[in-house]
């Protein structure tokens, strides 16, 4: 509100010295229209041609077929497609859980007063944050893997039989959330401890002061304040996890057989591996659909605040 | 207030655990890409060995990741550049002139959020007919699709912070909307610039699909080149190593240089709304 009226105030002079409308508008012309311009050309533009991909039938070797209307999308409605969406829930769904429930902690822990070596540990929890997802999951793979890797070497030593890990059907999606987390809840991780770092610590000097144990302090003063950072660093969490594509590709493939199959990855098998752009673009556009009913949600909650 | 000493022990046993799990792979990886053949395949591992740099060697001279490296640079910095640059005018509109109406900064944030397969296969088709796939001008042009919301949204921050009466005075001093962005708000915001920069910098050397469908043997980035390793790794565990360290290099030694950057921007731009 405070910035609105500040706002105004900035207007009067210059307009008044200007003397005309026409030149605010032209400078904000001049201003918003490379970005606009690039926006229509590389999002809007290709969104819509996407669009219209998909209510077409086109094989890439064959180029453009007729319109089928929703064809793609009805024929989507099978097996296949709720399958790669289960997977796709479950996996996202593990990963913000797991990961929140350790980037909390662990934000609660950095953000205690008397905490000493804080930028040392910060330094490191962070580091997986720009790695690039690619380098990290090769890496995985290579300690992974069931002969030469070294996970298992070091299971044996405590008596754990070798395991097939990413080519077990059992074990691929686990261990591909395992690897998720060790890149992704940084992110997580340094959205809630700026979070926390933010919050009044008047609250809590007087909740302490009233005697309140460190647990009652989290549970009824630092989690209700925290409530909006919490909720956004969820649903970021989610958004990107929907969107999340390089893991699987280098861990997995989707494999073995479909176990770790996502929304994303099936997409572009669709229309990389089988050519079929149409279907291709139909599930991208559902997965669309999932990330911005999350992404409105998230809206709601940031004009809130 | 001082917690008891259980307490103490119990956190730092936490966090130093949490800390292994993240420094102990890449310690391992590091330790490998300096290895022979020989000794990358023994386990149990040897602890005493003579380093070679024969891994780097290889794909670097053999496999041409030089170019590769090239590469992503020439895309992510050209695509950064110019994120950064029309971006920043962008940013200066919508705070400074609600350009777009209250609504822009919420479409700039949406659009953030597209998977980047909605995009990937309209890009491929379209650069196939005109002839930009295996280019690394239409990756460039790529990129700012993600880029430039993502910059925009870091900038508006930021703006916030450079008080408005400094460019207010400025006009009423007699500067255009136009002067008074070039020689008090850039140089005002000039921090919030480079951490927009950096973090776009970020994004692009780590992005995977775009430049996957988009690139081809000449033109791919760093990340293609080192997937593309996945198929041999059985064979060239060292090889291997050496290419996940040198792709993560650049990011770590940048890491190191801007950390506080890092930590501002993302509290800006991610949490407070």
């Amino acid at each position: 509100m405070k910035s609105a009226t500040t706002s105004m105030n900035l207007r009067a002079p210059h307009l008044a010295r200007k003397g005309d409308e026409l030149s605010l508008g032209f400078y904000k012309f001049v201003f918003m229209t490379p970005t606009i311009l690039v926006m229509m050309l590389v999002v809007a533009a290709p969104l819509l041609y996407s669009f219209y991909l998909s209510l077409h039938e086109y094989i890439v070797t064959y180029g453009q077929g007729p319109f089928i209307g929703l064809g793609n999308y009805v024929l989507l409605m099978g097996r296949e497609f709720a399958g790669v969406s289960w997977v796709t829930m479950k996996l996202t769904v593990s990963v913000v859980v797991i990961e929140f429930l350790i980037a909390f902690s662990l934000a609660l822990l950095l953000n205690q007063s008397w905490l000493r070596f804080r930028e040392f540990y910060l330094v490191i929890l962070m580091l997986p944050m720009l790695m690039t997802p690619v380098a990290v999951a090769l890496m995985f793979r290579l300690m992974f893997n069931p002969n030469l890797g070294i996970i298992n070497w070091l299971l044996s030593l405590v008596g754990i039989p070798a395991q097939g890990w990413f080519g077990d059907p059992n074990l691929a999606l686990a261990t591909v959330i395992f690897v998720d987390a060790w890149t992704e809840t940084s992110l997580m991780l340094i959205m809630l401890y700026a979070g926390l770092r933010s919050l009044p610590q008047d609250p809590v000097e007087a909740a302490r002061i009233d005697g309140a144990n460190a647990w009652q302090i989290l549970r009824h003063v630092t989690l209700p304040t925290l409530r909006p950072v919490i909720l956004v660093t969820l649903l970021i969490r989610m958004i990107t996890a929907l969107k999340s594509y390089d893991l699987i590709y280098i861990l997995t493939q989707g494999g073995p057989g479909k176990t770790t199959e996502t929304i994303s990855f099936y997409a572009y098998r669709l229309g990389f591996r089988f050519l079929d752009i149409g279907q291709a673009a139909a599930v991208s556009f559902i997965l669309l659909i999932a990330v911005v009913a999350l992404t409105l949600v998230l809206l709601r909650i940031l004009r809130e605040r | 207030m001082q917690p008891p000493l259980y307490v103490k022990i119990l956190t730092h046993l936490v966090l130093g655990l949490a800390s292994a799990v993240i420094l102990l792979p890449l310690l391992w990886v590091l330790r490998t890409s300096f290895v022979d053949r020989v000794i990358a395949y023994k386990l149990p591992p040897e602890l005493f060995f003579t380093p070679t740099l024969d891994n780097y060697r290889t794909i670097l001279t053999e496999m041409e990741f030089g170019k590769f490296f090239l590469n992503s640079m020439v895309v992510a910095s050209t695509s950064t550049l110019l994120a950064v640059i029309i971006g920043a005018m962008a940013a200066y509109a919508i705070d400074r002139y609600r350009a777009g109406g209250s609504a822009m900064p919420m479409i700039i944030l949406a659009t953030q959020m597209m998977p980047p397969i909605v995009l990937v296969i309209p890009f491929f088709l379209i650069f196939k007919n005109i002839g930009l796939t295996d280019s690394r001008l239409g990756l460039i042009f790529a990129y700012l699709a993600f880029n430039l919301p993502y910059v925009v949204w870091l900038l508006l921050s930021f703006m916030k912070r450079v008080p408005r009466e400094l460019d207010e005075a400025a006009l009423i001093d007699g500067c255009t909307p136009l002067t008074a962005f070039v020689r008090i708000v850039v140089p005002a915001m000039l921090p919030g610039i480079g951490a927009a920069t950096i973090l776009s910098f970020v994004l692009c050397w780590n992005e995977f699909l775009f430049a996957l469908m988009l690139t081809g043997q000449q033109t791919k980035t760093l990340p293609v080149a080192v997937s593309s390793l996945v198929t041999q790794q059985g064979t060239a565990i060292g090889a291997v190593s050496a290419a996940t360290i040198l792709a993560m290099l650049p990011m770590a030694l940048l890491y190191f240089a801007v950390r506080r950057f890092l930590v501002a921007g993302l509290n800006a731009g991610a949490v407070k709304g």
